[in-house]
């Protein structure tokens, strides 16, 4: 069955937003993803994220520079065009992506102006199972007291992270997806402290 | 010739602008985020911007609240839940608890709202410093360089006029000690509200393009000074003359029979349920 771009994007929104206005929250997109019918080289919940958020008026990046069949499809099925890591509104970090690039995108990608702080990237980023026991402390808007979270990025990268939002209200929003079709996001105003080991 | 719209009104390409600019607005509590605001079918200033949020993030299984000014059926709340339950079919209550969706003209309900609903403000004027300058691009760099002396210099001459601050309505808020933001003409009884709500509050301004929000579990400080603290609206002595109610915000009115001042709740949805409430206890004692 194929993904209805009304009710199922819809569903996706709320849960994306729901996960966007608790930073910490997961929500699982498991019922909408089961209707994914495509085969991609992303996780369901990525492409259906890229299907909620893309269309002809904003640009995504996609890191890996071996995904071009992704990219085409991406284009073709949101009308959104492939931009370069420093222009692009929206971008997508796959699985497979080293360190490496991770941390180049980082420091690459634009995280708004102090007139205009949304003119900045959202990051659609693929993790590992997500869990709430982790090595994560999440504080700020959005979290009553503190919240747990695990995933498969390392503590370097959530120091570029860190960095890239050290001057708020600059800053990168995340949505993290897995291979279970769950979502959590991480806006700018989070503070995430590495407290465990991964 | 009677057109079949769209699911919610709005075509997909609208939605996703919207909902990507309530993204961003809730990643940067209280700043205004600019969104190319749709023509509509009721008139700008009454309530397109609420409206706009609304159809953007209703869902088929969703139930909608509409309120204004504290009323379930005043006009405005009519039309505007007419307009949505024609073109999505859902579900509307006027029992604040059983909405997942509440969109509301200055008010926040007096029902404490839970952490799966959805509050959704219609805002006349977004911009707290537009009184002080009248240049958009001026008011985008004070919130930018955090400078907010304007909105301070306007309370202080409140005070120096009236000898309190005399906002009544609207009264501007610090969100995450950053951003102030103009909490929409609420009363200052319902900004205390505002501060580390267990819902998500999104506020939008159809006339002046501009949506905001404050994420749940966010602080929110009424702007004040040290030896002008800030203060609500109080009904000490007063209560509701139809369901007895004291602690709730009361609307004044004149008995137009006996020309004697009554009060009642502006709640409407709250007094009723007071009453019936009240009505079930009395039935539950007279045939016990």
């Amino acid at each position: 069955m194929a993904i209805d771009q009304v009710h199922d994007l819809q569903q996706v929104y709320r849960k994306v937003l729901h996960s966007m206005s608790r930073p910490g929250t997961i929500s699982s997109l498991a019922d909408n993803a089961k209707k994914v019918d495509f085969n991609l080289s992303c996780f369901h919940a990525t492409f259906l994220s890229a299907m909620t958020f893309l269309d002809a008026e904003v640009t995504f990046h996609i890191l890996s520079t071996e995904q071009q069949s992704l990219i085409d499809k991406i284009s073709a099925y949101t009308s959104s065009k492939y931009a370069p890591i420093n222009e692009a509104d929206f971008i997508i970090i796959l699985q497979e992506d080293t360190e490496e690039s991770i941390q180049h995108a980082f420091a690459e990608c634009k995280n708004g102006t102090l007139i205009d702080p949304q003119h900045s990237s959202i990051w659609i980023i693929e993790s590992s199972t997500l869990s709430n026991s982790g090595e994560l402390t999440l504080t700020g808007p959005g979290i009553q007291h503190e919240a747990r979270l695990h995933t498969s990025l390392s503590s370097s990268l959530w120091q570029a992270r860190n960095e890239r939002t050290k001057e708020y209200p600059l800053g990168i929003d995340l949505i993290i997806t897995d291979e279970n079709a769950q979502v959590v996001c991480i806006p700018r105003t989070t503070t995430v402290e590495i407290t465990g080991v991964s | 010739m009677k057109t079949n719209t769209h699911f919610a009104f709005f075509d997909e390409g609208s939605k996703k602008e919207i909902r990507r600019a309530i993204m961003k607005a809730v990643a940067i509590p209280g700043y205004q985020v600019p969104f190319a605001s749709r023509e509509m079918p009721i008139a700008r200033g009454w309530g397109t911007g609420g409206l706009q949020i609304t159809l953007s993030i209703i869902g088929k299984s969703d139930v909608l609240k509409v309120i204004d000014q504290g009323a379930d059926e005043s006009v405005n709340a009519v039309s505007i839940k007419k307009l949505v339950h024609e073109t999505t079919g859902v579900e509307l209550t006027e029992q604040t608890n059983k909405a997942s969706v509440i969109q509301s003209r200055h008010r926040i309900p007096e029902v404490a709202l839970t952490e799966d609903q959805i509050i959704v403000l219609q805002v006349p004027m977004p911009e707290p410093l537009r009184k002080v300058e009248a240049s958009e691009y001026m008011t985008k760099r004070m919130h930018a360089e955090d400078d907010y002396s304007g909105v301070w210099l306007m309370l202080f001459e409140q005070i120096m006029k009236y000898g309190k601050t005399a906002t009544s309505a609207d009264h501007p808020v610090y969100v995450n000690g950053r951003y102030v933001m103009a909490p929409s003409p609420i009363p200052r009884f319902d900004n205390s509200k505002l501060h580390q709500s267990e819902a998500l509050i999104l506020l939008g301004a159809g006339r002046e393009k501009k949506i905001y929000a404050v994420p749940p579990y966010t602080n929110v400080e009424s702007l004040a000074f040290e030896d002008y603290p800030f203060s609500v609206e109080v009904f000490e002595g007063k209560h509701c003359h139809l369901c007895g109610s004291t602690d709730v915000f009361l609307d004044e009115l004149i008995d137009p029979e006996t020309g004697e001042t009554i009060h009642q709740c502006n709640d409407t949805s709250y007094c009723i349920e007071q009453l019936n409430k009240k009505a079930e206890a009395e039935v539950q004692t007279s045939y016990a």
